[in-house]
């Protein structure tokens, strides 16, 4: 000890005598505008989220495509104003969202294209705190153009699931690529993805770990009366970025058309009943719930199914539109049942969708109603009920240009549904609790397709276990 | 070099010999009086390097009047100083004698001025060749740490970082071919070293600080990676090597080589690596009840300890008869599991490990050039520049969780003037511009932006029996971030065990509001080095080395406000502070630099039939900036998609206990030795050993500080075959920080041969090497993951070698 002691001394030699220049040290800090977190009275018991972080209140944001031209403009719903308008690329287009709503997705099938706008609001989340960011609406460099006829676009927990259609005529593949809005932030140049030996009109659906995606098998085997259609599910496991066939679901599924999931289930649209495939531990079980009656020779081709939401809604009609039933179908007693509530004579839907909160079921028709549908409880059975109508619009239905439509999209943080309509060329706000138009967004062109862009209420993404 | 030697016999047949031209011929011979063959002469404060022919011989011409400081290196010999003076005769003939020397002394490439193991002030090591071969892993850690005074913090074999006398992380600097690597591995011990050792030519440490020639970065050490990216010659030549390593399914395969013309060479490298799990003796849990496991499986692994990396490197330079300027590119990818990456939020009803995996991609451009001007008063210039752009994502359930980048900007240059007055070296200036920025759910540092300036001044002379080495350093760094963050997290004691049902944070008056701040730090650090080497007899010398470093606390420490997985802590950085009420707030400490007051005495014998090097230090840092446990606990905020609403009470599985990083004194010594002993001339003995001790000043330990360590190895060489047994006995470490535990000693040995044959006229080396061949269960106290992951169990490697 006595011995470090003097190496002690020496170094306090040493320091004392080399100290020519000493070094500085100079620390500047600035407290800028706190970030107030609003009492938002957030769930306390769950023990993850403190509501610590600066969340940002706002409406959200509204990608609309023009119908009239190749653009897209967005606008900030708070204020009802134009933040920025982009032209696009191709012609033809169609409009969607990212799995996480912080970024606009514009297909052109025909051109094989998937371009990405991001709509300048997102959430992330910093550990200690969600942060949220809100900035101008900006074109993504990143684009997928290598998959051919980018058809279904399905969003799951924070996954998109791309399916490529492929096409004979040129001789390429069907295909399937998920990604997330990380991947789109990050312009990931590999996606997880299925490639395909055949072409086919197909659908994916992510699942965590899991993508369930159609098989088409040879003509020869297929039970498909349109071949383009798969008749099989194939359950596919990410391994090292790319997605393995890890089973088979043995039940067919004819001309396979339309596909969704809940929380327990995978629904799948098959020319003879609905396919619902249900998971046990890394297994998946199927079972086939036939059509009733009231299906009659028309055939569930659109299903649409909600994380919270116990029942399916199925979708059937012939092909090519025309009349159409809707169906509920619960996967617990494997059953089906048309609902009470149809369309009326004269209307068909233009756009089906469940709420934010999985508590609604809406149909906008084509003579300008938003028919709210409702879950009501009997008997342990989940019977769906027209809550309201709500009549959208106040101009001639039959002036509707040609190949227009009205549209609509969700609010993902409130009970707010937005439909947009060309004829009068704006977009109307309903409350869907209180059935009432709330607010009016002015467009100086005809809008083709909406699409709600924001940060999600937390709620929203939520499975009890 | 024979491309300079026979230039050199060009110039001397060219010119008259009487005009300006003094020339010195020569031989060299070794102790028994035989000739040594290429054994390189080099005029020191010159360019001027001559390589001996097959009978010993060389010429230099050229020179001019004066004294000439000759530099003779074999390998396998002591170098050998001479000086030559030249007057009145035109040409002059000498014969040098070269001294054996059992350890191995190789110049280093990492400084401006000339060092190796055997002649500096300060201690180095150097790794190449056949040795460096032996030694390689798939991580810098691992394949450094049988050097003498590193240790590796084994971070399951895929993530390992080197630590230089039980100091890393931000202060221990890894380079690459001199310039800064640029990834992310400084910040946390689960990022790896973005840089390759199979492609290497040597890789260099720097014991002690290094901060003269590095800056900041350096305080404890550094390590540089070298390979011949920009070739500085154009001879062909080159090296594959295919392997195979049963205790993780390994394979590896990599090539470099240099090719050219005249003016113009070339350089290719390329090298991939795919490895499994890897197998270990025990379960990999510490304390795990061996009554589930009576009978014993054979088939423990390390789960998720895989790994996958390939890179490629082209690089081109142009030659002129004073220097070379050359490009390099390179691109380096990996991805590797990350073991023990248990978030917080485990779900009690999933019973699949969630396997966390982190993709790493690096670009890089380097840009490397020396000009000799051998004018009066300068001598040469060497450039340096360099650029990366560094990105990892830590990928978790096949979606990004977090991802990493590092762009930096990077330019050296090194003038260094003519000898005068016999001191020989020169000035240097250093700009580093870096841009950090993390994103995601474990971005637990704020974006920032660090620059650097630096000048440096390095001297050295020769007075007699005494090389004198000198330098300072004054460098200016600035650290702007511009949206720290200071969330009101609500960090609670884990006191009252069961209370905690209510589960009621209490949000009481204190707000809710993040506060922001715009952080502007502006240091000045200046690091000042003295040393001297004193041949004091024959084959002896004693080296001593005083410095005073300082260091700028990098961006993490300072800024740092979130949950870090890799070392499983709530990081607070030192810029925080937690007031009496308990909550945190900026701290009141003023912020200042690190500073490190450093004493190196080396002892060696340079030659003989036994060589030994003996290094004692005593390092007293200053200002230390370590993290400490506040007792408090925070949410991890980590949710892996499903969400934790399980609405169940309270579940401190997915808290992290937070670390707030503060300053000490510390105090650091200890020792390496390293004895070589030629028994004959097959037979050699090495014995080696090092300890390091490291304390607060206000009593207590630091943590992960490596134990004692000893070693031996005994190794047979003939022309053709080569053999070596090593055995390294690492002692139990209990001098513990107070969250830490002992760890237990262990003893590893391996054993490698290798047989060299010739075929068409290419030289194979084909190679059987053990490790761990007792397959004991050998835990790293350096390690952060000890308590999960041992060292890979006993293990096999089959390989070949190719040169050409």
């Amino acid at each position: 000890m006595t011995k470090l002691f003097k190496l002690k001394l020496i170094a306090l030699a040493i320091s004392s005598t080399l100290i020519t220049a000493c070094g500085d040290a100079e620390t500047n800090i600035v407290e800028k505008d706190p970030i107030a977190v609003p009492d938002d009275g957030h769930d306390h018991g769950d023990g993850g989220d403190h509501g610590d972080g600066y969340t940002i209140d706002s409406l959200g944001r509204l990608a609309v495509l023009a119908a009239d031209s190749n653009a897209a403009s967005f606008f900030d719903l708070d204020d009802n104003k134009l933040l920025e308008t982009f032209t696009l690329t191709h012609d033809s287009n169609t409009l969607s969202v990212s799995p996480d709503f912080r970024y606009a997705l514009i297909a052109s099938r025909s051109q094989d294209y998937l371009g990405f706008i991001d709509g300048g609001l997102w959430r992330e989340d910093h550990g200690a705190h969600l942060h949220d960011y809100e900035q101008s609406p900006v074109l993504s460099s990143y684009e997928l153009t290598s998959g051919s006829r980018p058809t279904h676009l399905v969003n799951h927990d924070g996954k998109l699931a791309i399916f490529y259609d492929g096409d004979t005529d040129s001789g390429t593949t069907a295909s399937v690529a998920v990604l997330t809005d990380n991947d789109i932030t990050n312009a990931t140049a590999a996606l997880p993805s299925i490639s395909y030996n055949i072409n086919m009109h197909g659908v994916a659906q992510p699942r965590g770990e899991h993508v369930l995606s159609t098989i088409r098998r040879d003509d020869a085997q297929s039970t498909s009366n349109a071949k383009i259609l798969p008749d099989q599910v194939g359950v596919y496991h990410l391994h090292d970025g790319e997605y393995e066939l890890e089973q088979t679901l043995e039940l067919t599924c004819p001309d396979l058309h339309g596909a969704a999931q809940n929380h327990d289930t995978i629904a799948f649209g098959c020319s003879d009943g609905v396919l619902l495939a249900h998971q046990h531990n890394d297994e998946y079980e199927a079972v086939k719930v036939a059509n009733i009656d009231a299906v009659g020779d028309l055939r569930i081709g659109r299903l649409y199914g909600h994380e919270k939401s116990d029942t399916f809604i199925g979708i059937a009609s012939g092909h090519g539109g025309g009349a159409a039933v809707l169906l509920s179908i619960n996967p617990s007693d494997a059953e089906m049942e048309a609902l009470e509530w149809q369309l009326a004579d004269g209307a068909s839907a233009v756009s089906y969708s469940f709420s934010a909160n999985g508590e609604h079921f809406l149909v906008l028709d084509s003579l300008g109603f938003l028919n709210v549908l409702e879950a009501h409880a009997h008997d342990g059975h989940t019977h769906w009920e027209l809550a309201g109508q709500v009549d959208i619009t106040e101009q001639d239905v039959t002036t509707m240009p040609e190949g227009m439509k009205f549209s609509m999209t969700v609010a993902q943080n409130g009970h707010f549904a937005y439909v947009a309509d060309p004829i009068a060329q704006h977009v109307v706000q309903v409350h869907l609790e209180d059935l009432e138009i709330e607010g009016e967004l002015e467009l100086t062109f005809p809008p083709a397709a909406i699409t709600w862009l924001g940060i999600a209420q937390e709620e929203e993404h939520a499975h009890e276990h | 070099m024979k491309r300079r030697s026979q230039l050199a016999v060009l110039i001397a047949a060219l010119l008259p010999a009487s005009v300006l031209a003094k020339s010195i011929e020569g031989v060299v011979l070794n102790k028994q009086g035989n000739v040594v063959a290429n054994a390189t002469v080099e005029v020191e404060g010159s360019d001027i390097k001559v390589t001996t022919d097959a009978n010993g011989k060389f010429v230099i011409t050229g020179l001019k009047d004066g004294l000439k400081e000759l530099h003779v290196v074999a390998p396998g010999y002591a170098h050998l100083h001479r000086d030559i003076m030249l007057n009145t005769s035109d040409s002059q003939s000498v014969a040098f004698n070269l001294e054996r020397s059992p350890i191995e002394v190789i110049d280093i490439e990492a400084t401006p001025i000339h060092m190796s193991a055997m002649e500096s002030a300060s201690p180095v090591s150097v790794l190449s060749g056949e040795k460096l071969r032996r030694e390689q892993a798939a991580t810098l850690g691992d394949s450094l740490e049988r050097l003498p005074g590193v240790n590796t913090n084994f971070h399951a074999k895929v993530a390992s970082t080197p630590i230089i006398r039980g100091l890393s992380g931000p202060r221990v600097l890894i380079t690459q071919n001199g310039l800064d690597v640029s990834d992310v591995s400084r910040v946390g011990p689960d990022h790896s070293v973005a840089s390759e050792a199979s492609t290497a030519q040597q890789i260099e440490v720097l014991r002690g600080p290094a901060t003269l020639f590095y800056g900041s970065g350096a305080i404890g050490g550094v390590v540089n990676v070298v390979d011949n990216r920009v070739p500085t010659d154009s001879s062909t030549r080159g090296e594959w090597n295919v392997e195979h390593n049963s205790v993780d399914d390994q394979t590896v395969a990599s090539f470099n080589a240099t090719t050219g013309t005249d003016s113009f060479a070339f350089y290719a490298d390329a090298f991939w690596r795919e490895a499994n799990d890897y197998e270990i003796p025990v379960a990999a849990e510490l304390a795990h009840d061996d009554h589930d496991h009576a009978e014993h499986h054979s088939d423990y692994v390390v789960k998720n300890s895989n790994e996958e990396s390939d890179g490629f490197t082209v690089g081109a330079s142009y030659l002129f008869d004073q220097g070379f300027i050359g490009l390099a590119i390179e691109q380096f990818n990996r991805q590797y599991g990350i073991p023990g990456h248990s978030h917080g939020a485990e779900d009690e009803h999933s019973d699949e490990e969630e396997s966390v995996f982190a993709d790493l991609e690096q670009t890089k451009v380097q840009l490397l050039g020396e000009y000799n001007l051998d004018s009066k008063w300068l001598n040469k210039i060497n450039l340096r520049a360099g650029f990366t752009d560094y990105e990892h994502a830590e990928i978790e359930h096949g979606s990004v969780g977090t991802t990493f980048k590092n762009k930096t900007n990077e330019l050296r240059v090194d003038i260094l003037h003519s000898q005068f007055n016999e001191w020989n070296g020169g000035i240097s200036f250093h700009y580093k511009q870096s841009d950090v920025e993390a994103q995601g759910s474990e971005a637990f540092t704020p974006p920032s932006q660090t620059q650097s300036y630096a000048i440096a001044l390095m001297e050295e002379r020769h007075f007699g029996d005494f090389l004198v080495q000198l330098g300072g350093r004054a460098e200016r760094v600035t650290i702007d971030a511009d949206n720290v963050l200071l969330p009101s997290i609500d960090a609670h004691a884990h006191d009252d065990v069961g209370g905690h049902d209510g589960h009621d944070h209490g949000h009481d008056e204190h707000s809710n509001a993040t506060r922001v701040f715009d952080a502007k730090h502006e240091f000045t650090p200046v690091s000042l080095s003295a040393g001297v080497v004193w041949d004091f007899a024959p084959s002896y010398n004693l080296g001593l080395s005083l410095s005073r470093s300082e260091r700028a606390p990098s961006a993490s420490e300072l800024l740092s406000f979130g949950p870090h997985i890799g070392t499983a802590t709530y990081e607070v950085g030192a810029l925080f502070d937690i007031h009496e009420d308990g909550h945190l707030g900026l701290s009141d400490h003023t912020i200042d630099l690190e500073t490190a007051n450093n004493i190196d005495l080396t002892f060696r014998k340079t030659q003989g039939d036994i060589g030994f090097i003996f290094n004692a230090f005593y390092n007293q840092v200053d200002n230390y900036y370590y993290q400490v446990e506040t007792g408090l606990y925070a949410e991890s905020g980590h949710d892996h998609g499903d969400d934790h609403d399980h609405g169940d009470e309270h579940d401190h599985s997915s808290e992290l206990p937070v670390y707030l990083f503060k300053t000490d004194d510390v105090t650091l010594h200890g020792f390496e030795a390293q004895v070589a002993w030629q028994l004959t001339d097959e037979f050699k003995l090495e014995l080696f050993s090092d300890y390091v001790r490291a304390r607060l000043d206000s009593g207590g330990n630091l943590p992960r500080t490596p134990p004692l360590r000893f070693g031996t190895e005994f190794s047979y060489q003939t022309e053709k075959l080569s053999a070596h047994i090593h055995a390294t006995r690492y002692q139990e470490q209990d001098r513990t920080a107070p969250e830490e535990t002992a760890t237990d000693g262990y003893t590893l040995v391996n054993a490698s041969i290798s047989y060299d044959l010739s075929v068409l006229n290419q030289d194979l080396s084909l190679y059987l090497r053990g490790t761990n061949l007792t397959n004991t269960e050998a835990r790293v106290h350096s390690s952060f993951l000890k308590n999960i992951a041992p060292r890979p169990g006993r293990s096999f490697a089959l390989g070949i070698r190719g040169y050409f």
